[in-house]
């Protein structure tokens, strides 16, 4: 599912009932998504709150594990993931960060709020020791499709030099890619310029 | 009065509560939520946007969740 488009994917990890941090599924709800960023539907979340909990799931179920990729390699989190862990999930008792990078490296930050409060970093892998289903490639398609408003961006200008790549990823560090970039409706026609090949991961 | 309440504060929460006749939606937001700014949340009853002033109804069911949920990568 990560890598089905060229955008990033946001979810929630639905968790086994006698045991939180089993993360047995993932799902997205509507969303927009760039190459460098995600956000949920607003009315696309409650409709995900009251599905799963007409499906008698608890919001420690499904609410708690907030997961999504990194096109590049990656995993850690921006200051807008940061933001987005401390308004959003910091009114929980506990909840968890994954975040998973096409390179295949992962970051998972478990964080308490309740009582003295703190968070650790904790690992991610998979457990062979439970069963679990095989793949489907055509069912992660759908739900691309489906639930992943694609926002296209396109550069300005043309980026040549590696300078200018180093440049543009700076900025987009910094959350101004809207001034950088403009939604053109429309994919790359050439080989994308991929800011994740010059960037270094410096969080 | 039974009212269905959903919201993920604190410990979560999905179950059926009792809240006294001509509650409002606002007023339970403040009881709930004391901390929490309104502009945060969706707030939906019966799947439907909620006004501040909306009273609610026995059997309603009010969903709170958290808006702009959003992440970068760099
Ligand atoms: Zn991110």
């Amino acid at each position: 599912m990560r890598d089905v488009g060229d955008t990033e994917i946001g979810g929630f990890g639905i968790s086994r009932k006698d045991d939180l941090l089993l993360v047995e599924d993932f799902l997205t709800a509507k969303q927009t998504a760039s190459v460098v960023s995600v956000e949920f539907d607003d009315v696309a979340v409650a409709d995900f709150f009251d599905r799963q909990v007409d499906l008698n799931h608890s919001p420690e179920q499904f609410a708690r594990i907030w997961v999504h990729t990194h096109p590049g390699d990656c995993p850690y989190p921006s200051p807008t993931d940061e933001a987005t862990f401390r308004r959003v999930f910091g009114v929980s008792d506990w909840a968890a960060m994954v975040i998973v990078a096409r390179g295949g490296q992962s970051y998972c930050r478990l964080r308490f709020n309740s009582g003295p409060g703190g968070s650790i970093e904790i690992p991610v892998c998979v457990d062979y020791s439970i069963p679990f289903g095989g793949s489907d490639h055509e069912a992660w398609h759908e739900e691309y499709k489906t639930n992943i408003q694609v926002k296209r961006i396109v550069p300005r200008g043309s980026f040549d030099t590696a300078f200018d790549s180093v440049s543009l990823c700076n900025d987009a560090m910094a959350g101004d890619e809207d001034e950088l970039f403009e939604d053109a409706g429309f994919g790359f026609e050439f080989d994308p310029f991929d800011p994740w090949e010059e960037c270094q991961c410096e969080i | 009065m039974r009212i269905m309440y959903i919201n993920n504060f604190g410990g979560g929460f999905a179950d059926h509560i009792e809240i006294e006749e001509g509650t409002t939606v606002s007023k339970l937001f403040a009881q709930k939520i004391p901390d929490g700014r309104p502009e945060d949340y969706l707030i939906r009853v019966n799947r439907l946007p909620a006004s501040r002033d909306q009273i609610l109804k026995e059997g309603d069911r009010i969903t709170i969740t958290p808006t702009k949920i959003e992440g970068a990568a760099a």
